[in-house]
């Protein structure tokens, strides 16, 4: 709904742009701003009904207790009750936020590592470059059968390796917390390049002779490091971390293909929650319910953090 | 068209700026050293890929075959399993989601990037916002809205929704792409009496080639490595996408690794090829990028 009333206030001030239409021609502003409409509109409708509505009718779900097309009875805030005195929600949160902790520092410190080291003199360096992108690019459906294949069972390579050092038979995805931590790692080796080629970006921009000066004054590598380079790419690595959290929080794929959420709920995240419920115990109320109060978390923490990134200023 | 570097991508082409080390060390010192350490940490990292390649193109377990290296697992899922429908329904879906997403996009685009009011701005957090948003939080309703009026278990209803998640960060990017481009041109046309519209059709999009081609990169990305929603919404398997497919050599007890893995390359080689091709193109940090040039 509240998407309805920026655009048409675009028409009223800021429709034809920065120093528009040529100035007296009222009529010539007017159509301008008509045209701009026009232009936002497909982009607001198709955010209206696929972004917006969706959100609503979930609102409504989460106080019914309907299953799937079955609307089901009004139930107040029950659902919401159920849900926040389950342990499973609580574990899901735990394993949430843990996943989403290693996730962003583990991606972002491999990542920016990657990028530090690229930056020296490398012979081939542009190869290791786009070689070190593969884990992005690959479809996800395919890594996970790749590391399926690598882990799953006490045969497979890793396992049958680990075994020949010495550690045993290891179930990687059978023992809990064996499986949350390759849950983990299988997401930092997803999410590095993406860390790698932002930290490259902004560390591109960073003039070389700066560190040139504070040599000859005597700063030691480390030093250069946390006190010239890493302020330097702050306002990038905030976004990176940013947008890193709501990946990890948001993410379905990478826990699914690999576990299930399994063994014994050790790495069911709430999105994962959430599709369980649903689609599988058939409660539509409780899932939509962990749905939409991720959803409200999502939507205050990310208005605070775009305020954040349109304040933090580059040095 | 050099500013396609410093757009949406910005990160893509860093230029090639390599003095980090202080000056007064020689910067090819150890520079073999770190070379061995690249191979090393390339090969760990990429074992997941080699596996795949590698298992794709070995003779599969069941095989009668004794060369080292064969194809036959690839002509094996061509003849004996869906493949082919699933890549064409893969294929068609993914180019009707770029396609749809870039035309809707653009003109967005162009408005978050002209416009100047506190709508626009108000409009861009609302982007935000909802880029931010669960996909599942979506996906229910839709689903429970799409099985009421045909679209569930429907290509056309995957499309739908892949538009729907792609519009924010394809319009951001599209945007930033825009930006970059001078107000002079199209303020030259005004007065020459050119309307808003045409001055956006004929200068700005005909100079947008670049940005053009990251959304539509970003938009293909998004649909073919789609996994949620075309679990959630498609049921038949006649019109199976690839991430189906592969699932359903999983269903057996013995896992036929050989036609996992050859499926998994079929699936693999779109998004390999652009990303060969197209590389200045390739906006992993298109997100990021768009965002902070904003």
């Amino acid at each position: 709904m509240s998407s309805i009333a920026p655009a048409e206030h675009t028409a009223t001030h800021g429709g034809a742009g920065p120093a528009p239409v040529p100035a007296g021609s009222r009529r010539g502003l007017s159509r301008g701003a008509l045209t701009m409409i026009i232009l936002v509109a497909p982009s607001v409708i198709v955010l209206l009904l696929i972004n917006a509505y969706p959100l609503v009718i979930a609102a409504l779900q989460s106080v019914r207790n309907g299953i799937l097309i079955v609307t089901g009875e009004f139930v107040g805030l029950a659902n919401y009750v159920d849900v926040l005195t389950s342990p499973r929600f609580w574990k899901a949160a735990l394993f949430t936020l843990i996943f989403t902790i290693v996730g962003v520092f583990g991606s972002w410190l491999v990542g920016m590592g990657l990028a530090l080291l690229l930056r020296t003199k490398i012979p081939g360096n542009t190869l290791f470059k786009v070689l070190l992108m593969l884990p992005w690019v690959v479809p996800i459906v395919v890594s996970a059968t790749a590391w399926n294949w690598l882990v799953a069972t006490p045969t497979s390579p890793i396992p049958a390796l680990a075994a020949k050092l010495g550690f045993g038979e290891l179930y990687f995805l059978a023992d809990p917390t064996l499986a949350a931590i390759t849950v983990c790692i299988f997401k930092v080796w997803v999410s590095f390049p993406f860390m790698m080629l932002m930290t490259s970006a902004a560390l591109a921009s960073v003039d070389g002779t700066v560190y040139e000066a504070a040599g000859i004054d005597g700063a030691t590598r480390w030093q250069q490091f946390t006190q010239i380079t890493l302020p330097m790419i702050s306002r990038s690595t905030y976004i990176s971390w940013i947008l890193m959290t709501i990946f990890c929080v948001n993410d379905f794929p990478t826990i699914y293909l690999l576990t299930g959420g399994g063994p014994v709920d050790a790495t069911t995240s709430l999105v994962v929650l959430a599709y369980r419920t649903v689609f599988q115990d058939l409660q539509t109320g409780p899932g939509v319910a962990i749905a939409f109060m991720m959803t409200l978390v999502l939507v205050v923490v990310s208005t605070v953090l775009y305020r954040q990134i349109r304040k933090v200023d580059i040095a | 068209m050099t500013t396609a570097e410093q757009v949406a991508q910005a990160t893509v082409t860093p230029k090639p700026k390599l003095r980090t080390t202080p000056s007064r060390e020689p910067g090819t010192r150890g520079q073999w050293w770190r070379f061995a350490a690249m191979v090393v940490i390339s090969v760990i990292v990429l074992v997941p890929v080699f596996a795949t390649v590698l298992l794709a193109i070995r003779p599969s377990t069941t095989s009668t075959s004794t060369n080292l290296l064969t194809l036959e697992n690839f002509t094996n899922v061509f003849a004996n399993s869906g493949v082919l429908l699933w890549l064409s329904n893969s294929l068609g879906v993914t180019l009707a989601t770029v396609i749809v997403s870039v035309v809707v996009a653009a003109p967005a685009g162009y408005v978050l990037s002209r416009g100047r009011s506190k709508a626009v701005s108000g409009y861009s957090l609302l982007l935000f916002v909802i880029q931010s948003l669960p996909v599942i939080t979506a996906v229910i309703p839709l689903f429970v809205l799409f099985a009421t009026i045909g679209l569930a278990d429907n290509l056309l209803g995957l499309v739908i929704v892949y538009v729907g998640s792609t519009m924010s960060v394809a319009t951001w990017m599209m945007a930033a792409y825009f930006d970059s481009i001078p107000h002079a041109l199209e303020e030259a046309a005004w007065v020459d009496g050119c309307s808003v519209f045409g001055s956006f059709s004929k200068i700005v999009l005909r100079n947008s080639l670049p940005g053009i081609l990251s959304t539509a990169i970003f938009a293909f990305l998004v649909a073919w490595n789609d996994y949620l929603v075309v679990l959630v919404f498609i049921k038949s398997s006649n019109i199976f996408t690839l991430p189906l497919g592969l699932q359903t050599f999983f269903q057996q007890n013995v896992t036929d690794w050989g036609a996992v893995m050859a499926v998994s390359v079929v699936m693999l080689l779109p998004p390999a090829i652009i990303f060969a091709v197209l590389n200045k193109y390739f906006s992993v940090g298109g997100i990021g990028g768009s965002l902070a040039g904003r």
